[in-house]
């Protein structure tokens, strides 16, 4: 048998036929333990030692991890606009082998018509192989992979994270893989500039950044705002949430004016909704504004004697501060739905119509008067 | 005179010593086998029919997922086919990245392969140790390419997913720079310890016409006397640029195996430090620019293999000109070179069985896909 072997050869392994004296051969494997034994008690820092103690007394001490290092997806968003990056593109759902990354389109909510945002994300973390194609597909670098890997639970069903939990600032991912991000950084820039152009209002923020920003809008002054909107916004209470709220309810208002503006104007029951639904807004409104003043009234003695109870009264006033406003904008809508039937002339929905947004009103009155009720009651313990 | 009767005995589903989840079925006259059948099927994964529902790139995370040993190899072999089936060329500088990692994993297989075989004939876990440590210098090496130790996951069709990091060529000189001593030290501790001599040399000897009729291949045919290695007999990738010499062994037996495992680690150190000399002036970048990811091959089918650490790896494609393939099948090492195992074992005792199987060098993720 012959066969050709270019650049090489073949070349049979020693067998060491020789004879050596019995029990050679294990001391000289003993004397390569005891050298190796002898070396343990100092550390092998260097790749080129091949002796010493090279394990590392892990939770205590930790591997500096390269860059490149992947474990598990998360979503990047820029905490300067509190934009994500994702536009909910579906590549990554795509390609992703083990098919656990789920997602919906946001829509805008006037028109209906799907915005370059993501409304839910969501990543089967139990299930991720950590390959990393999502990272590498997602043209708007938007996913990227982490660098934590102590994730171990006994909470089966937490390893099911959402938007919330996955959402990681810019400066996060710059931090662990700052040359990786340093190439890409540009163009992610670039594309999410050209994004945010197409989203609207709150859509496309970071859960994390809502709140805040919120709070800037509020601080803003406003273009043409409600003159509702104005008195509880120029309340100077700190009280961000409460803000919050009496801007929702204007906006509200607003957005119930305008529609209703749009309907058939001769209309007599009409404006009688019309009015109802203002009234709920500025009756909201006001609640949300004393909630604001009694959750502001309430902080101030509190700060200096008890400062652990007063977390839990600005919130329960926070709370119902928004349900106030969440009732406001229901009432809104019920007068806005009641009109579509009546510009076609259907007159006998119309009292059952006003009656829904009336009592929509009144829900948002009680709910305002509940959460002051709240705030005194914060305010007493 | 005592009569004795026949025994059988069952070694495994799940025994420590054999290397995963694997039934050997034995045939016993006192302690000497009379016949052994090994079974295999438990860790079956349904990965070819996997193959077929996934598009082409998202069956390179699971080819990691074969040998798990050698995930750098199975991707390469995986690459190798989907490019020659799409007819997408590779830059120069990918293919000195792709032959450094699949080098440098037949180094860390080796290393490991040879621990494995002495924590299976009782030398617990002192050479395992030794060689778990430069096992681990080379999975630093990778994660930092790749990002992951284990599941690579770094080949891409026409490339390797990232450029080297900085970073990446001095940590392997200085690791090249202590391979020598590395594998001198691990002939040292073994090759002339009388009781691993007694316990390998003229143990489950396997003839070199029965290697061929098994078709067994990599260091267990070369082991056997027959220098076959496909880098050399068909030359893929960039192999024909390097020199390199083949280890082959001239009994066939464990010690030959376990012999010709440390010189094909001298040999892969050889091939990279040739690759590093030749890297600086390799042309072209990590990836080709206009190789696209989603590929939608012509129709037809392609086959192309690789010497794995293990053996002759081979990927066989069919497109029917869609996203996914049409036919997956892989060509496992693992599983073809474990067939004669039956014939490799007849008249040694029970406790040669261990050593037999662990100088076979399986991982059962290959054996079972």
């Amino acid at each position: 048998m012959s066969i050709q072997i270019q650049r090489g050869k073949a070349i049979t392994v020693d067998r060491r036929t020789r004879k050596t004296p019995m029990g050679q051969g294990l001391l000289r494997g003993l004397g390569v333990i005891w050298k190796h034994w002898s070396a343990s008690f100092q550390k092998n820092d260097s790749y080129k030692k091949i002796q010493g103690t090279f394990t590392i007394e892990y939770p205590e001490e930790r591997r500096q991890l390269p860059e490149a290092y992947r474990n598990m997806p998360i979503l990047l968003y820029d905490e300067q606009s509190g934009h994500e990056f994702c536009t909910s593109c579906f590549q990554c759902e795509r390609i992703c082998p083990p098919q656990v990354i789920h997602m919906t389109q946001a829509k805008d909510p006037a028109t209906g018509k799907p915005v370059p945002a993501v409304e839910s994300f969501e990543i089967e973390y139990d299930a991720c192989m950590s390959c990393g194609l999502c990272a590498e597909v997602c043209p708007f670098e938007a996913i990227k992979m982490d660098h934590t890997f102590e994730l171990s639970t006994h909470d089966h069903p937490s390893l099911t994270v959402d938007k919330t939990a996955l959402n990681r600032p810019t400066t996060y991912y710059a931090q662990i893989a700052p040359r990786m991000w340093e190439e890409v950084k540009e163009n992610a820039y670039k594309k999410l500039a050209a994004n945010m152009k197409r989203r609207s209002d709150l859509i496309g923020i970071a859960p994390q950044m809502q709140e805040q920003l919120r709070e800037q809008l509020a601080r803003a002054p406003q273009a043409e705002p409600a003159p509702e909107a104005v008195a509880s916004a120029s309340t100077t209470a700190d009280d961000k949430a409460a803000r919050l709220a009496a801007i929702r309810a204007a906006n509200a208002a607003k957005r119930a004016n305008s529609e209703n503006g749009q309907a058939a104007q001769g209309d007599a029951t009409q404006s009688a909704d019309d009015k109802a639904a203002r009234l709920a807004a500025i009756r909201a409104a006001n609640a949300a504004k004393r909630a604001a003043q009694q959750a502001q009234a309430s902080e101030a003695p509190e700060t200096a004697p008890s400062e652990s109870a007063s977390p839990a009264d600005d919130k329960a006033a926070r709370l119902a501060a928004i349900r106030a406003a969440n009732a406001a904008k229901r009432a809104a809508q019920q007068a806005q739905a009641s009109e579509a039937p009546e510009t076609a002339a259907s007159e006998s929905t119309s009292p059952a119509d006003e009656k829904a947004a009336r009592l929509a009103a009144i829900r948002a009155a009680n709910a305002a008067k509940r959460a002051a009720a709240a705030a005194e009651k914060g305010q007493e313990e | 005179m005592l009569s004795t009767d026949e025994l059988q005995i069952n070694i495994g589903p799940q025994h420590p010593s054999t290397h995963g989840v694997f039934r050997l079925l034995t045939r016993l006259e006192g302690e000497t086998i009379i016949e052994l059948t090994p079974v295999f099927g438990y860790l079956h994964r349904n990965h070819e029919q996997l193959g077929e529902a996934n598009s082409y790139l998202q069956n390179m995370p699971f080819t990691d997922r074969l040998d798990y040993f050698n995930s750098m190899a199975n991707n390469h072999a995986y690459a190798l086919a989907v490019e020659k089936l799409a007819g997408i060329e590779v830059p120069e500088r990918a293919e000195y990245i792709r032959v450094i990692m699949v080098e440098l994993t037949r180094i860390l297989n080796h290393a490991g392969a040879i621990g494995f075989l002495f924590n299976d004939m009782g030398a617990w876990q002192t050479q395992l140790a030794f060689s778990m440590r430069e096992r681990e210098k080379i999975l630093d090496l990778f994660e930092m390419v790749s990002g992951a130790r284990m599941m690579c996951n770094y080949f891409r069709f026409g490339g390797v997913v990232r450029d080297l990091p900085p970073e990446f060529l001095p940590a392997l000189q200085d690791l090249l720079e202590a391979m020598p001593a590395f594998i001198d030290e691990l002939e040292r501790l073994l090759s002339e310890n009388e009781i691993l001599l007694a316990r390998t040399q003229n143990i489950g000897i396997l003839p070199k016409e029965l290697a061929i009729s098994y078709s067994v291949t990599g260091p267990m045919l070369r082991a056997s006397g027959i220098p076959y290695d496909i880098r050399k007999a068909e030359p893929y990738s960039i192999y024909d640029r390097f020199d390199f010499d083949i280890p082959i062994g001239s009994v066939g037996d464990v010690y030959d195996r376990f012999l010709v495992r440390i010189e094909e680690m001298r040999q892969s150190r050889r091939i990279l430090l040739q690759a590093l000399e030749q890297l600086p002036d390799a042309t072209g970048s990590h990836i080709n620019p206009k190789a696209r990811q989603n590929v939608r091959p012509p129709v037809g089918d392609a086959y192309t293999r690789i010497e794995s650490p293990k053996g002759e790896l081979g990927f066989y494609l069919v497109s029917d000109g869609s996203t996914k393939p049409y036919r997956y099948k892989i060509r496992a090492p693992s599983f073809i070179n474990l067939t004669p195992l039956g014939d490799l074992c007849r008249g040694h005792k029970i406790a040669d069985v261990v050593v037999i199987l662990g100088s076979i060098d399986i991982v059962l993720g290959e054996v079972d896909r």
